[in-house]
């Protein structure tokens, strides 16, 4: 509308400015261009116009042909007459000012303050920031803290000027005094970098950087020092700014202040803050953030099949030619280090800061040697044959200093007068070393008796021979051991003699040990999941070899952890349970090769019972487990490993039924749940009456609301539930094989449940399994012939009566009706055993002449009501039967019992009990749709 | 002539149709085969492995002639094989066994050339690779293995590796029930599927997974599309999915992530899928015992085969010359007298040292004539042919020496032909050219 509208009124305006011009245009008509016009036209209306104005009829070319025809003058003739003024030239710029006053600006000396953004001290940011290069330390010092204050008042004042502000003092980066240093630093901790968070940080670094750099050269060691301050702050606040491009230089700066050893010895909180941020670094490195994993599973389901793909991940590229600066570091590490090894001898107590300076040195070469690994592992993958006797050089030098230098001192024993605090920071101090070890020997072959050192501190933490003073040192302990363990798989796949069943053993305690969802479990967990592999590998060689042994004993005694860990760890470690689960399930998938195996984990099933459900005896009382409560991802794990059992009894599978019949599963899972049992039939693995009787229980069991809503079976998804599910369950009983057979076994069951009067669903559900497996001529017994015979017409009548009658009209023929639904498997029954029918004829007459009796004796309302809907309800039965074809034939059979119940009703309608109209009325309908039936 | 040959678990014989015009051919008789247990050996025969009873403790492998509906060679291999595939010349059969184990015989003497252990639980489903370098094997442990034989047959290299196998893919939860490779040699895709409800795409020359598709129903059998734009999947809800390989994630129905579509007519499960070899067909068996022929563009059923009452578990598509017209009949009266049409049954355990000088296994690439195909067949086979051939004598020299002139002159006809359309294509080019480029000039004259 609007828009339209607005069109409208441009061109309105369009034809108006037309108008305008065309009327200058006649006007004056010689002195104007039509060019002119035009331009003039393209700037007010646009095309529009300008083709307006070039449909005016021949005036542009007359006027240009005018112009041609006229004779060309190249130099005019002027006349002047003397002694006149020259007139001034067309195009001066006139350059009068004029003014009504004059007003002159303030001239004190005292500047004007007002409106500007001051501090405590009433000084704005630029005198504050010249003051910062004020050749009087406080003076400057005074102006860090002024800009600091000013920032705080003002942060609108910062985010104006704080590029200029940071241009200007990052040359206080080098500042001889200390405290302006300090007072510095703090500006740029608490006030400076916090507020660029979100801003444009790369632009703030690099305009930092060279000045720290800088700063890292300078003479003095302090103000190097307080560079490293510097650049750790940076790396805190914006970790990417670790470029390849900075990062040779750090580490190039922290080698040199690295060996000049005297300085710092005396200052060792400085010395420790310079390793921290080495640790930072390093630790930033690409390799060593250890983020790839996370990445690529993204990728998989994202990722076209045939993308190309670089072989290097992008951002390891610009690091790897570093890796030789980081080698020269080691020697310079190993030196600061040894430098403190005569203290932990001979002082009383250590204080806190060397041992910090001690572990962040250890940390540091641990991840140097990672990074080397990792390089090593990367080159050789790339250039196998080119590169080979580079790299093993270079290995040797590192590993021949580690081997002279560090390993010697293992392991640090405590002094007799070391308190056990220190005990357990020397501890901490060989576990890292122990780390080291393990790691260089996974690309290096050292010295084996060397290596027994090591495997027997291992052992020894593995057993858990170390004494901690307090909690935390413990929890610092249990971390060190998490990163240890990855080592074990390593161990145990490379054969190591009799270290592998001690390790082994060792292991196994730990894994006992840890707590219930703690990481250490975790790791344990993990570890053991490395093992697998091999382990079943060996063992699918040969079982009567030692060694073999060692490996099967084992895993046996880990199998019999597993079930008590998961109900252990119940529903409060999603993560830890998953990863238990997976590790089931992964022996559950090679269980097959070993018959102790095979039997280890089917003897797993009766403790897993309870991860899914306890009946108490007797009581109804059900127990759930944490099954129910896991994610979905790890129902499924427990579920497949399941499939794995060569047998599954009847206590588990009891269990799982009633955990399928709880509300809180969801129905996927539920037939997630049948699908498995199913293959796992199919396999051998259940006895058919177990899987059968999981089949009744499920039918029988399953809890629906009797009430039915309006819109039928859409809007009950319990309901939609159940009907799914006995369908699926009816399938599978088909295919069994012999339905004979099948229906010998659910036979009884099923009819012994019929007279118990199971809720109209659960009844239809079992007699659908009954049909199932039955035939045309029925193979049903005598007696549960007659059973069904008895039982089957008040079903018949519930089902009518309960369920909300078929809109005829509006369900379209092709969809069944839900009360169709109920009926059919009867009338299935009907079709295939005419005495059924029979039986349940004969039955309804005598019900409608029971209650017609009650009449006789009682004549309230109540029972008039019931006798009523016994009739209405026979007579809406007898129609459904009557419109189906086959059903038609045999009801003819069967005419004198349908003519018993017609005689029935018209009893009753004549006996007169039945007094009111509406009664009467219905009464009357009945019989005449009876009647139809009978003709 | 390309027919379609299905089994079923439920004994109904083989059934035999003939793709294009619907006629059932010869129905060969008592089969009771496991899934993928079906194979036609290099199209001479047809192999199926048998069901046998749980006590049973030997297995069964029949032998089928194309010309004759009863079984006419059995094998009973050591343990029950499951599975079986053969290499696409037909010089190798590989058996799955129950135990994980797998047995490769030698087709011409039916020698066990080789037994290892592949899997902690029993195969379940085995393919060669395009070009028979490799070997991919399923298995009720949820691994997908592949192996290559060369590395089988190296005893040394073998004993020096850890595994024997080049790639373990263990992404699985359940049982793998069926596995395909797809073309590009080592660059090829391997999709596989499991009862655990999802079908993955492996790569096979980076060994990495490249997508994990969850389907809404156990999938049993796959079949991939020949230009790999998608796969097949026939699943026990009784529907085949199509599930997208090469275009980047969909999520467009309410399916799952890369599932385009699915179709329907099947009232029960669909067991088995094989794609047609020149038309654009899918074929399809099921659990109700049909088998049933789709267009794969339309999805329509082009063709129904009643094969039997139980399920349809195999599904094999194979090319068979007119044998008739092929061989010359005198030839085939002669290898008809001696028995020879169909190789001697597998053996059941691997001969020990007796030949143990020519037990090494000699592996022929074709050398430099690309005519011959690559066959792989024991020296000792191959010696025994030289001696043959020395000897003049042997009817399956003259036999094979004929077939060789016969395939020479096919080839050397077809290269004239070539030849021939060729010059006449370059001859077309020339005088086209020439005349263009006169009239070219003319042109440029004219218009200045």
């Amino acid at each position: 509308m609007s828009c339209s509208f607005e069109l409208s009124l441009c061109k309105l305006f369009v034809e108006i400015h037309c108008e305008v011009l065309v009327l200058r245009y006649k006007s004056n008509l010689q002195s104007l261009k039509l060019s002119v016009l035009k331009e003039e036209a393209l700037e007010l209306g646009g095309l529009v116009m300008v083709e307006k104005i070039l449909q005016w009829p021949g005036k542009m070319t007359r006027s240009k042909a005018n112009s041609k025809k006229q004779p060309g003058i190249d130099f005019k003739k002027i006349r002047r007459k003397i002694g006149r003024k020259l007139p001034p030239p067309k195009n001066t710029t006139n350059t009068e000012i004029k003014s009504k006053a004059i007003v002159l600006p303030e001239q004190s000396v005292a500047a004007e303050k007002t409106g500007l953004a001051v501090n405590k001290k009433g000084l704005t940011l630029k005198e504050l920031l010249q003051q910062t290069s004020h050749h009087n330390p406080k003076v400057r010092r005074d102006a860090l803290m002024g800009i600091k204050d000013l920032f705080t008042r003002h942060p609108a004042e910062q985010k104006s000027h704080k590029y200029a502000a940071v241009e200007k003092l990052r040359e206080r980066i080098g500042d001889d005094d200390k405290v302006v240093r300090k007072s510095l630093y703090d500006l740029f901790k608490v006030v400076i970098l916090p507020c660029c968070k979100e801003d444009n940080q790369e632009l703030i670094v690099s305009l930092l950087m060279p000045y720290i750099f800088n700063a890292m050269t300078h003479l003095s060691v302090d103000v190097r020092m307080m560079a490293f301050d510097f650049l750790d702050l940076i790396l805190e606040f914006y970790p990417p700014s670790f470029s390849p491009s900075y990062a040779e230089k750090i580490f190039l700066n922290y080698e040199d202040i690295l060996r000049r050893n005297q300085y710092y010895l005396q200052d060792k909180g400085k010395l420790k803050d310079a390793l921290s941020g080495l640790v930072r670094c390093l630790s930033l490195l690409p390799w060593n953030k250890g983020e790839t994993h996370l990445h690529n599973k993204d990728d998989t389901r994202q990722r076209v099949l045939h993308a190309f793909e670089v072989d290097m991940p992008m951002n390891s590229n610009g690091f790897s030619y570093i890796i030789k600066n980081l080698k020269d570091l080691v020697p310079a590490l190993i030196n600061s280090f040894l430098e403190f090894i005569p203290l932990i001898h001979s002082m009383e107590s250590l204080e806190g800061k060397s041992f910090g300076c001690m572990a962040s040195i250890l940390h540091c070469i641990d991840l140097i040697v990672r990074s080397i690994a990792y390089g090593t592992d990367k080159k050789s993958e790339s250039q196998s044959s080119l590169g080979g006797p580079d790299v093993a050089i270079w290995d040797v030098t590192i590993s021949s200093v580690l081997l002279k230098k560090l390993f010697p001192l293992f392991p640090l024993n405590p002094a007799d007068h070391l308190s056990a605090r220190d005990c357990g920071r020397l501890l901490d101090l060989n576990m890292v070393i122990a780390k080291i070890f393990f790691e260089l020997n996974e690309w290096t072959c050292l010295p084996p008796n060397l290596l027994e050192k090591f495997l027997e501190f291992f052992e020894n933490a593995l057993l858990g021979k170390f004494f901690w003073a307090t909690q935390s040192a413990k929890a610092v302990w249990e971390e060190h051991l998490i990163q240890l363990l990855p080592f074990i798989p390593k161990f145990v796949s490379r054969g190591a003699g009799y270290w592998t069943s001690r390790l082994l053993q060792a292991f196994t305690l730990t894994f006992r040990e840890s707590k219930p969802g703690s990481m250490l479990k975790l790791a344990c967990v993990s570890a053991i999941e490395d093992m697998l592999t091999y382990i079943e590998s060996m063992l699918s060689i040969e079982t009567s070899n030692p060694e073999n042994l060692n490996l099967q004993d084992a895993l046996l005694a880990w199998i019999e952890d597993l079930p008590l860990l998961l109900i252990q760890l119940g529903d409060k470690h999603p993560a830890s349970s998953q990863a238990v689960l997976r590790l089931q399930l992964h022996i559950g998938q090679c269980a097959l090769l070993n018959s102790i195996l095979v039997c280890m984990y089917d003897n797993m099933q009766q403790s897993l019972q309870d991860f899914y459900c306890t009946c108490q005896e007797g009581g109804e009382q059900i127990c759930y487990g944490p099954f129910l409560s896991l994610p979905r991802e790890s129902q499924e794990l427990s579920l497949c490993s399941l499939y794995y059992f060569s047998h599954l009894d009847q206590p588990i599978l009891k269990s799982i039924a009633h955990c399928c019949l709880s509300d809180d599963l969801d129905s996927c899972v539920l037939f997630r749940i049948i699908e498995i049992l199913h293959s796992a039939y199919r396999d051998g693995h259940i006895k058919i009456a177990d899987y059968l009787s999981v089949f009744i229980t499920l039918v029988l069991r399953f809890k629906v609301s009797p009430e039915f809503g309006s819109s039928g079976l859409k809007s009950d998804p319990l309901r939609q539930t159940l009907k799914s599910m006995t369908t699926v369950l009816c399938s599978y009983i088909a295919q069994m094989g012999d339905n004979g057979l099948v229906l010998q076994m659910i036979e009884k069951v099923i009819i012994d449940q019929i007279p118990q009067k199971p809720s109209l669903d659960n009844s239809c559900s079992l007699l659908r399994m009954l049909v199932t497996v039955d035939s045309k001529p029925t193979r049903l017994s005598e007696q549960s012939i007659s059973t069904l015979g008895h039982h089957l017409s008040e079903y018949l009548m519930d089902a009518v009566q309960c369920i909300p009658e078929d809109d005829e009209q509006g369900t379209p023929s092709v969809q069944l009706g839900i009360q169709h639904y109920y009926l059919l498997p009867c009338f299935f029954l009907f079709d295939r055993c005419h005495k059924v029918m029979n039986l349940v004829l004969k039955k309804m007459g005598s019900a409608i002449y029971d209650s017609s009796l009650l009449l006789k004796s009682d004549k309230c309302s109540q029972h008039i009501r019931n006798c009523l809907n016994k009739v209405n309800a026979v007579t809406s039965v007898l129609l459904l039967m009557h419109k189906e074809a086959k059903l038609q034939q045999i009801m003819s059979l069967f005419k004198e019992n349908i003519d018993n119940i017609v005689e029935e009703v018209i009893s009753l309608q004549s006996s007169g009990k039945i007094s009111m109209k509406i009664e009467e009325h219905e009464i009357k309908c009945a019989l005449e749709r009876l009647q139809i039936l009978t003709r | 002539m390309e027919v379609v040959l299905a089994s079923s678990s439920v004994d109904g014989g083989i059934g035999c149709w003939d793709l294009h015009t619907g006629a059932e051919q010869l129905r060969y008789k008592s089969c009771l085969s496991p899934s993928h247990g079906l194979i036609s050996v290099g199209s001479r025969f047809i192999a199926a492995s048998q069901l046998r009873e749980t006590s049973a403790t030997s297995g069964s492998v029949l032998f089928w002639s194309w010309s004759k509906p009863q079984v006419e060679v059995k094998s009973f291999p050591a343990e029950p094989i499951k599975p079986l595939a053969s290499n696409h010349p037909g010089t190798f059969i590989v058996g799955g066994a129950s135990s994980g184990d797998i047995y490769l015989w030698e087709v011409e003497t039916g020698r066990l050339l080789k037994k290892w252990r592949a899997h902690f639980r029993a195969v379940t489903c085995l393919v060669f690779s395009e070009d028979d370098s490799l070997l991919i094997s399923g298995s009720e442990d949820g691994t997908v293995r592949v192996w290559s034989l060369f590395m089988i047959f190296d005893d040394f290299r073998g004993q020096q590796a850890n595994n024997l196998y080049e790639y373990s893919f263990s992404g699985h939860t359940l049982r793998v029930t069926d596995v395909v490779i797809g073309n590009g040699g080592c660059n090829a895709i391997i999709v596989s599927a499991s009862e655990d409800r999802t079908c993955k795409v492996w790569s096979l020359s980076r060994g990495t997974l490249l997508r994990n598709i969850v389907f809404p129903s156990v999938i049993d059998s796959i079949a991939l599309d020949p230009a790999e734009h998608v796969f097949y999947a026939g699943s026990r809800d009784g529907k085949i999915y199509i599930a997208a390989l090469n275009t980047e994630s969909v999520a467009t129905n309410n399916c799952g992530m890369h599932i385009i579509g699915s179709f329907s007519n099947h009232s029960k499960a669909v067991t088995c899928l094989a794609y047609g070899m020149s038309e654009n067909l899918l074929i399809s068996g099921s659990e109700d015992g049909m088998v049933r022929v789709w267009n794969a563009r339309t999805r329509n059923i082009v063709r129904m085969f009643k094969h039997a009452k139980g399920p349809v578990n195999n599904i094999l598509v194979v090319r068979r010359e007119n044998s008739t017209n092929h061989i010359s009949s005198n030839v085939q009266t002669l290898s008809r007298k001696q028995g020879a049409n169909l190789p001697p049954p597998l053996e059941k355990y691997a001969n020990s040292i007796d030949e143990d000088s020519d037990m090494s296994t000699m592996v022929s690439l074709g050398g430099g004539s690309s005519s011959v195909v690559p066959s792989y067949i024991s020296s000792h086979l191959i010696s025994n042919y030289i001696k043959e051939l020395q000897h003049q004598g042997s009817s399956a020299a003259s036999e094979m020496e004929t077939e060789k002139l016969k395939h020479d002159y096919q080839r050397s006809m077809q290269m004239t032909n070539q030849w021939k359309k060729m010059y006449e294509n370059l001859n077309k080019f020339c005088v086209q050219e020439l005349l263009d480029g006169s009239q070219a000039t003319t042109l440029d004259e004219n218009h200045n």
